[in-house]
């Protein structure tokens, strides 16, 4: 028999613990990552905490004059996390979700203070809804903490892949690098991205992460992104495109290699006013780094000799969703 | 003269060269997109056609899994309830070896330091070590186990430990304990043919340890690619439709 305690076990990935919330009624229902906005200002001792910047500097695009792999790309192959905060606000990142029941330890003080909008363009920090696009967004927001209807439930929390550019706000993640691929291992969900320059799917396969074809300009990944079922929110603020949506996203990555910079262009007529860009900074994180239960969740491998090896475990969901798992198949009798 | 240097690949055929084993780092390279032709996954075991199975020699070495009497049982009642209790109908983690054999393309990423498995089905990522660590010294339970890998020549063994107990290994009802221990031999026999054999044993459910051998066909099809299929999200899709202009 498994235990609870085996079930959180120190290798158990924390979005398990999010998931739960779904069968509970949607009046009470709280959203995946509420434990997250809750865990910032409490800050075990012997822990990092979760580390947050304020202001990030971002990284033009030019020459790579960084470690290469063997077939010639940017070695940018480890363990990565955004610097500035994680899904709770698209435009104001470290603002809180919007109709918070929970009371702040502190109040929010001037917008200046805090991270800027994702949103870096257009200049007024702000996604360019068409009106009826906006309400919609604004209605998803204010469903979040009264969730009366099951749309206003974000998919992430149901264990659905978090999408574009969610994924790059939802803990930290792994990027693995081969000749023919980028491949993106995120808390929830995995991108591929092809390098071989195959053309894109049909366009009537629609899927969480859409279709994804790269090429490397410099120090920068290049990625044409399209097939998008545009099912997954950007933010618990509610943002969204879709299926038309084409995004262009780049990868600017700095030669030290310890920091990136994502930048992605959305166009989409049927939603937007005029094409936009998200730009989320994120640093890399190396075997040894202290463990912060959000950034950084990667154990040491067991390892005979003296080098970190950081170990890199798998990343269920669904199967371990309350719920929906565990007492759905039932358990077998002893033998 | 330098024409004598260069390498006999450049003089074999076309045909020959696309039949070579390609290697990296020193060892047969994997990579690719793989998926069986065998109707493993529906029995393992030899089974007569049946309504919800094509009719199969299984790949079961010596045809008969030696399950313990009490372990029998619970197989027994596993097989009257599959159409409504087989984990793949959630679209859960198939499993180890259950995904290598299961009828949905899969893909290997090399590298030196591992191979990385993407099942389509659900799309779970498997990694199989081979940077000379070991398993976790504490006991865990996953979906897909610890993977740890060695190369015996160009075969490349893979030990596999701490699952879970909630994976069948087929559609039949077969399954295992926590306790279960997988050895993979992965093998290519061509440059397109991945010979699959696992050794399975655990002491809680089989009377000894039991072989599966099974062929593993590489997609040529042009521009094949995985397609994402995060099945477990079809129960809910309906509450999500995509926002549209009223």
């Amino acid at each position: 028999m498994r235990s609870t305690e085996t079930r959180s076990g120190p290798r158990r990935l924390s979005l398990v613990a999010a998931v739960w919330v779904v069968a509970r009624t949607f009046a009470s229902a709280q959203p995946a990552g509420a434990q997250d906005s809750a865990a910032q200002p409490a800050t075990p001792a012997a822990a990092p905490g979760i580390r947050w910047e304020k202001s990030f500097t971002t990284i033009p695009s030019g020459r790579w004059t960084g470690h290469r792999l063997g077939d010639g790309q940017p070695d940018i192959q480890g363990d990565w996390s955004n610097s500035i905060a994680n899904h709770d606000n698209f435009t104001d990142p470290q603002g809180g979700t919007p109709g918070d029941p929970v009371r702040r330890k502190r109040a929010l003080g001037p917008r200046a203070e805090r991270a800027p909008s994702r949103v870096s363009d257009p200049a007024d920090g702000q996604v360019p809804f068409q009106p009826w696009a906006r309400a919609k967004q604004q209605e998803f927001a204010a469903g979040l903490w009264n969730a009366t209807r099951q749309e206003y439930i974000e998919p992430l929390a149901r264990c659905a892949p978090a999408g574009i550019p969610k994924s790059f706000m939802w803990h930290g993640y792994e990027i693995r690098q081969f000749p023919q691929a980028v491949v993106f291992l995120f808390n929830s969900g995995t991108r591929i991205i092809h390098l071989d320059g195959k053309p894109h799917l049909p366009q009537n396969i629609k899927l969480w992460n859409g279709d994804s074809r790269g090429h490397w300009e410099g120090n920068t990944l290049v990625v044409d992104v399209t097939n998008s079922n545009s099912k997954a929110r950007f933010a618990r603020t509610g943002e969204f495109a879709s299926e038309n949506v084409h995004i262009r996203e780049r990868y600017i990555f700095d030669n030290a290699g310890k920091r990136f910079d994502y930048e992605a262009t959305f166009t989409d007529p049927t939603v937007y006013t005029q094409p936009w860009t998200v730009t989320i900074p994120n640093r890399r994180y190396v075997a040894g780094d202290p463990q912060d239960g959000w950034h950084y969740e990667v154990p040491l491998a067991n390892s005979p000799g003296k080098e970190l090896i950081a170990d890199h475990v798998e990343r269920p969901c669904v199967e371990n969703n309350g719920p929906f798992g565990q007492v759905a198949v039932p358990k077998k009798a002893a033998p | 003269m330098a024409c004598l240097l260069l390498s006999p690949v450049l003089f074999a055929s076309g045909a020959e060269a696309a039949d070579r084993i390609a290697r990296q780092n020193g060892k047969p390279d994997f990579s690719g997109i793989w998926q069986t032709t065998s109707a493993a996954d529906f029995d393992l075991e030899p089974h007569s056609t049946r309504k919800d199975a094509p009719p199969s020699a299984g790949i079961v070495v010596g045809n008969v899994i030696p399950y313990l009497p009490a372990a029998l049982g619970q197989k027994q009642r596993n097989f009257a309830v599959r159409d409504s209790q087989d984990p793949r109908l959630k679209c859960w983690t198939l499993g180890t070896p259950r995904g290598v054999y299961y009828p949905e393309p899969f893909q290997i990423l090399q590298r030196a330091q591992d191979l990385t498995l993407v099942f389509e089905f659900g799309h779970s990522v498997r990694t199989i070590n081979t940077n000379g660590t070991q398993h976790p010294a504490e006991k865990h339970q996953f979906w897909l186990g610890d993977s740890r890998g060695h190369w015996d020549g160009d075969t490349l063994v893979v030990d596999v430990t701490d699952f879970e107990d909630e994976t069948w290994l087929d559609r039949a009802g077969n399954f295992h304990s926590e306790d279960m221990h997988v050895v993979e031999r992965w093998k290519l026999l061509d440059a397109n043919t991945i010979d699959y054999r696992a050794t399975i044993e655990d002491p809680n459910v089989f009377s000894r340890p039991w072989d599966i051998e099974v062929l593993l066909y590489r997609h040529r099809e042009k521009d094949f690619q995985l397609i994402e299929n995060y099945c477990f999200t079809l129960d809910y899709d309906k509450y999500y439709p995509v926002p549209a202009a009223q």
